[in-house]
């Protein structure tokens, strides 16, 4: 099966179907995906900051993150399921979106980023832990991550603003709302 | 009257320029969604402190020392990238069920907050084990949930006949 052919059964799914015809589908699903994203980001930029120091190294990172991230990784769920819901809706649509690419390769990228933390430069954690600043790699990836979920998020508005539509394709008969509008 | 200043103040210069800007608005509105992030998130920081939930080692003057300063400064860009985004679209702002309902939570959300503030004992501020009482708790996950309903309502400003039917006008 090829990438177009399952976007198109995407399209074709009951979900998809629920969130273009029910007239509320839409509001609620991108509110709790706005909401969702918001509590990702605030969260995690608790801990990025304290990655870098901020606003002091007393309180130990371990705790903090420990703190924070069963919140983080809620909202993160709950926002892939949205986004999900929202991009069925208009799957071939997105599928040929630029913006749409590129927020998914920027979610990559702060997917990797998290990753070679967690996995590589946290092991040296003890060292840093608390009273200290951070490692220099540890920083580095406190301020990526900062850039990198800030890209997220403006792609994301950016989005609803180039009107879905890549460049040469037609407007598809079966979207039922006006991206101008939003 | 809403109406009329609305469609006046969208014809004015500032607004004209605002809409002839293409970036301008999904920019101010990426600005407005990343500030929710730090507003809403440092709220449920401090409101999670009250209920004892979160940093309850801490005294709660720590929790609020790190918080509010990016709340309120939070607030404030959002206050500005919102009025803006009002200039460059009032008839769709001010023809909004959700805008009115919005401004109107956000108004009881921040008295709520002021009030709270005002109130607290400087004991409370210091202590780090003192517990706050059962009315003050619930003070503060009612604002959480007004700050959920203020980011619904936001977001529903863009679906207004949708959501509100004939309410919508």
């Amino acid at each position: 099966m090829t990438a177009p052919s399952i976007v198109e059964v995407v399209e074709a799914s009951a979900p998809a179907e629920w969130m273009r015809m029910s007239l509320l589908s839409m509001p609620v699903v991108e509110a709790i995906h706005v909401l969702t994203a918001a509590i990702v980001f605030g969260t995690i930029l608790i801990i990025d900051l304290r990655l870098l120091g901020f606003p002091n190294t007393r309180r130990p990172f371990t705790r903090i993150e420990h703190e924070l991230l069963r919140y983080t990784w809620g909202a993160f769920i709950i926002s892939v399921v949205t986004g999900i819901l929202m991009f069925a809706a208009n799957a071939t649509t997105y599928y040929g979106n630029t913006a749409f690419r590129l927020k998914m390769l920027a979610l990559l990228v702060a997917g990797m980023n998290m990753a070679v933390f967690e996995l590589v430069i946290k092991r040296g954690v003890a060292s840093w832990d608390k009273d200290v600043a951070p490692a220099r790699a540890a920083r580095f990836a406190g301020a990526a991550s900062i850039v990198i979920w800030t890209a997220v998020i403006v792609i994301a508005r950016w989005i609803a603003w180039t009107k879905g539509y890549g460049a040469g394709a037609s407007i598809p008969d079966n979207v039922n709302f006006d991206f101008s509008t939003q | 009257m809403f109406r009329d200043f609305a469609e006046w103040l969208q014809t004015t210069g500032i607004s004209v320029k605002v809409q002839s800007i293409t970036w301008l608005i999904p920019v101010l509105q990426s600005i407005h969604i990343l500030m929710i992030g730090i507003v809403f998130v440092s709220s449920l920081m401090i409101t999670l402190r009250v209920v004892g939930s979160m940093r309850a080692d801490e005294p709660f003057a720590t929790v609020w020392g790190r918080f509010a300063p990016w709340m309120w400064s939070g607030l404030v860009v959002m206050a500005l990238t919102g009025l803006v985004l009002i200039i460059g679209e009032p008839v769709r702002e001010f023809s909004s069920v959700s805008f009115w309902l919005k401004m109107s939570l956000l108004a009881i959300s921040l008295t709520s907050i002021f009030v709270f503030g005002r109130t607290l004992r400087p004991e409370m501020l210091t202590s780090a084990t003192g517990e706050f009482s059962t009315g003050r708790k619930a003070a503060a996950l009612a604002t959480v949930v007004l700050w959920l309903a203020i980011i619904f309502l936001g977001r529903a400003i863009a679906y207004d006949a949708a959501v509100w039917g004939h309410l919508h006008t």
